[in-house]
């Protein structure tokens, strides 16, 4: 089977005035369909940076990254986003939701700029996922009005309503209690089950590495090894 | 982008606007504001421009003035600094006027001239001398020793008025250089001051009146000579065409009949008596201003000025009508032991508690008393101009009465011209009047005069053609006139000392009106607005026709007035201009702001998909609601505003105004232009102040919703 996502030799370097600063280092990595994976690796370690790489809300110094066996590299800013729109779903750590627009709206939005038609069909789409996630109750209000944990479910639900091949998360946990942030990690694992949706995540907390299929663990933009939560130590999670 | 994607852009404007409620109000109502003082401010002064539109077209101009393209100066209705334009008459005339008015848009032409002249201002000596006669004559039918006590009446007051002219000339002659003149004219009315004169009166009370009014009066009318403007013209051709005039005193000239109408604001301004048109203006200033004498040092002048003033009324009452006047005003004054000079000083003296009353008393007790007017209706006028060629030229004419335009009863400007018959504009002008042709022909005649060319003229002169004219002829028709008189005593034929009265003769012949020679005339049209259409056809057929017009519209023919539109049109484009500079930077900023607000929103935004042309729209669509419903709100709020003063209207409170206005309010309506340049602006500067902040946004990259905390 072809990788989803292919990394190869990716190197990134950020410049601080004259100082050039390396984020990544010869990076390479392959992620299959249906993964549910995990980066791992203190602070710094470059793990958003390979995030972003491969979300292509960034370019790399050097390498290639092939999504879904396109290589990103190669593809003008507007056909980055529209492979963005169409493959990678996003959850952010502090959940990145519209304020003025209701829970519908938010998770609606991906569909209305993929022009997904006629408004019942989107309707469908959106109420389905709202209920998986469970709060299709809070359709209509805003965000501000929703805890932490059910902010990041609605995020979830904006990540999956155009049905993504990918699905890329940073910390998608970290701003939230080990209760709810269980609650996520759970959501996530059945939709990964259940869609077979990849999801590759960032964290450095190891109660959430332990929900992993397997863990790539960074340092200083290195890719260390990879290992399943056993390997690392790690007792699975439910 | 799809209806759906702008519902959806539409919905986060409304709500991110509602989210920055402050911000929008206040970016709002600059919005607001800009559009409200476009419409209002174009509706006011479109509505101003109508109104000097209607000023100018319905009292002097017509719709289009021709004049002749030879012409030295420009045609300026109202003159300008330098006085009046120095026109040539439009050639043929009549052939002018009968091809203009087959073109389909001309309803009216009507020929005219504009001079402005000298005329005595009145001579209450004069009047003075008429009344005394007219008691000489009924005391000669009737003698009453009633009608005995008024002649001595009205002779002391002539007495005295001769008295003040003798110190006036006095006065005169001291800065004078013509000394010569200045002693025969001084010992004329020296003689009427003594006391032989006027015992020998009564002995032969005709012949003294004539010399008083022949060698005495006209001195008095030197000294008080006013300057008026008047448009010679067709008068009838005027009244049918200009319909808001309307007589105030007296009558029309008939038909026919040479004459003379005061406009009647310069008749009140400059004609009446100043202590009455003093009061006048007081109670005007009070009723229509709403001014009050207590705190209006400008009335406070006029009663100073009334007060220090009371001779004026004072020369004119002979001792009966003094005595009348005197015992009506201590009666009505209460005043029972007052002389006449102080119980009119009490009259004068007026306040806001007693002027209404006072007002009346003045009315009833002292104006039927004296002349209210220097020139009365029906009185001869003399007005003495200097003709095109520069010498002086004086015409007695009939003032039949005295006329205004509706609506424009207040205005200065249009109430500054008077208006004479064509024939007898012509002969102030030095043109040749019919009569005038005829009095040189007939003198040619008697002379035996003919004309020869100028190039003849030596030899006629001189005797013996050769030389000059190779066969010896003279030319018959002449192309230069110089007339060259038969040898031998001229006789000048006794008809010709008639010659005065006749040119003075009061009524012409329609031949002679369309004989008389036409400066410019004014064009009525029947449909207004195809006005320039119309000129481009006059022009056309000015060429064909080879008639030599120039064509000018009533905006060019009112010269600096006409331009003062222009001048309130530019001033309100440049404040509607800045208002909407501030307003497009403050918007601009605003939006910017906004934008850097919502860079972790847009960025999101970017991540999950969403091209540049989205986030451009999303600022784009969100400057377009507050354009659509501040801007919106402001043209309604305007129109609304412009209709409520419409209702009521705006009063004019001085002279001018009531010319812009074209009556005494100006009742503005929405002009749908208006409405549609304040639309236009507030897209064009919300466009121009989302641009930045939108091409700003558009710029924000995806990665930007990563990294900033919430």
């Amino acid at each position: 089977m072809n990788p989803i996502v292919s990394v190869h030799d990716l190197t990134k370097e950020y410049r601080l005035g004259n100082v050039t600063v390396p984020a990544l280092k010869s990076v390479s990595l392959d992620l299959q369909p249906g993964e549910f994976l995990a980066v791992a690796g203190p602070s710094g370690s470059g793990k958003t940076t390979l995030l972003n790489m491969i979300g292509c809300v960034d370019g790399p110094t050097a390498g290639t990254v092939e999504v879904d066996g396109e290589e990103t590299t190669k593809l003008a800013e507007r056909a980055l986003t529209d492979l963005r729109l169409q493959k990678i779903g996003f959850i952010f750590q502090s959940f990145n939701l519209i304020g003025v627009l209701s829970v519908f709206q938010n998770v609606e939005l991906p569909l209305l700029l993929q022009r997904v038609g006629p408004a019942a069909e989107r309707r469908r789409r959106v109420t389905g996922l709202l209920d998986r996630v469970g709060i299709a109750a809070y359709a209509d209000q805003r965000p501000n009005e929703l805890s932490g944990g059910q902010r990041q479910r609605v995020a979830i639900a904006r990540a999956l309503v155009t049905a993504p091949k990918l699905v890329l998360a940073d910390e998608p946990t970290a701003n939230l209690d080990s209760v709810n942030g269980q609650m996520i990690l759970d959501l996530m694992k059945n939709l990964n089950k259940q869609e077979g949706t990849t999801f590759f995540f960032s964290t450095h907390d190891s109660r959430v590495m332990a929900n992993a299929e397997a863990i790539v663990r960074l340092a200083d933009g290195a890719i260390v090894d990879r290992v399943s939560p056993a390997e690392a130590g790690l007792q699975p999670a439910g | 982008m799809s209806l759906d994607t702008l519902v959806l852009l539409v919905r986060m404007a409304f709500r991110n606007l509602f989210a920055a409620r402050l911000k929008t109000l206040i970016v709002g109502s600059i919005v607001f504001t800009g559009a409200l003082l476009v419409v209002v401010g174009i509706s006011l002064l479109e509505s101003v421009n109508d109104g000097m539109n209607r000023s100018i077209v319905d009292s002097l101009a017509g719709n289009i003035q021709v004049y002749a393209a030879a012409s030295k100066d420009k045609l300026e209705i109202f003159g300008n600094m330098a006085g009046f334009p120095d026109l040539a008459p439009v050639p043929d005339f009549p052939k002018v006027r009968d091809r203009l008015l087959s073109l389909p848009n001309v309803k009216a032409v009507v020929p005219m001239g504009i001079n402005g002249a000298v005329v005595g201002s009145g001579n209450v000596l004069d009047n003075a001398l008429e009344r005394l006669r007219a008691s000489v004559r009924s005391a000669h039918r009737h003698p009453t020793p009633a009608v005995h006590a008024e002649i001595t009446a009205r002779k002391a007051l002539v007495r005295r008025m001769v008295e003040l002219l003798e110190k006036d000339l006095l006065a005169a002659a001291s800065i004078s250089s013509d000394k010569a003149e200045d002693a025969i004219t001084l010992a004329n009315v020296h003689r009427a001051t003594r006391p032989p004169f006027w015992s020998g009166f009564d002995a032969d009370p005709l012949g003294s009146l004539e010399y008083l009014e022949n060698k005495v009066a006209p001195n008095a009318a030197e000294a008080d000579m006013l300057f008026v403007s008047y448009i010679g013209c067709d008068l009838e051709a005027f009244r049918k065409s200009f319909d808001r005039l309307e007589i105030t005193d007296g009558t029309f000239v008939p038909p026919g009949r040479r004459g003379f109408l005061f406009a009647k604001f310069t008749y009140e301004e400059m004609f009446k008596v100043k202590i009455a048109r003093r009061l006048d203006r007081i109670k005007e200033a009070r009723e229509t201003g709403g001014r009050r004498i207590a705190t209006d040092p400008e009335l406070k002048r006029f009663i100073t000025d009334n007060l220090s003033q009371t001779h004026d009324i004072l020369y004119q009452l002979d001792p009966l009508s003094a005595a009348t006047v005197e015992r009506a005003l201590q009666r009505d004054l209460k005043a029972p032991d007052l002389k006449l000079e102080a119980v009119l000083a009490k009259l004068l003296a007026v306040d806001d508690a007693n002027f209404s009353e006072r007002y009346r008393i003045f009315y009833a007790d002292v104006a039927p008393a004296i002349d209210l007017y220097k020139v009365r209706i029906g009185d001869d006028l003399t007005i003495k101009a200097v003709t095109r060629s520069g010498y002086p030229q004086s015409v007695v004419v009939k003032v039949y009465g005295a006329f205004q335009f509706r609506g424009l009863e207040k205005s200065a400007l249009a109430g500054s011209m008077c208006l004479i018959d064509l024939v007898s504009l012509n002969e102030l002008s030095g043109f040749p009047t019919s009569a005038s042709r005829a009095e040189i022909a007939g003198m040619r005649k008697a002379a035996g005069a003919r004309a020869v060319t100028r190039e003849a003229a030596e030899a006629e002169l001189f005797g013996g053609g050769a030389g000059v004219s190779p066969s010896g002829e003279t030319p018959k028709t002449p192309a230069s006139g110089v007339s060259v008189a038969k040898a031998g005593p001229i006789r000048i034929p006794d008809k010709l000392e008639g010659a005065a009265d006749r040119r003075m003769a009061a009524a012409f012949t329609p031949a002679d009106l369309d004989r008389a020679s036409v400066l410019n005339a004014a064009v009525i049209l029947k449909d207004p607005r195809r006005m320039n259409r119309t000129m481009r056809e006059i022009e056309a057929l000015s060429a064909r026709e080879k008639l030599g017009l120039k064509v000018i519209s009533w905006q060019t023919a009112a010269g600096l007035l006409g331009q003062l539109v222009l001048l309130m049109r530019i001033v309100l484009y440049v404040a509607v201009g800045i208002i909407f500079l501030v307003a497009l930077i403050v918007l601009s900023n605003a939006f910017v702001m906004a934008t850097l607000e919502r860079v972790r929103d847009i960025g999101t935004l970017r991540a999950v998909g969403a091209r540049r042309e989205f986030i451009f729209a999303m600022i784009v669509v969100e400057a377009a609601v507050v354009g659509i419903i501040f801007g919106g709100a402001g043209a309604v709020a305007g129109g609304a505003l412009v209709r409520l003063i419409g209702h009521y209207g705006i009063p004019a409170t001085s002279d001018v105004m009531f010319f812009f206005f074209s009556g005494p309010r100006l009742r503005p309506f929405v002009r749908p232009f208006s409405v549609i340049l304040a639309a236009v602006l507030v897209l064009v500067v919300n466009a121009l102040s989302a641009g930045y902040p939108a091409w700003l946004a558009a710029r924000v990259t995806p990665r930007q919703a990563m990294g900033a905390e919430e």
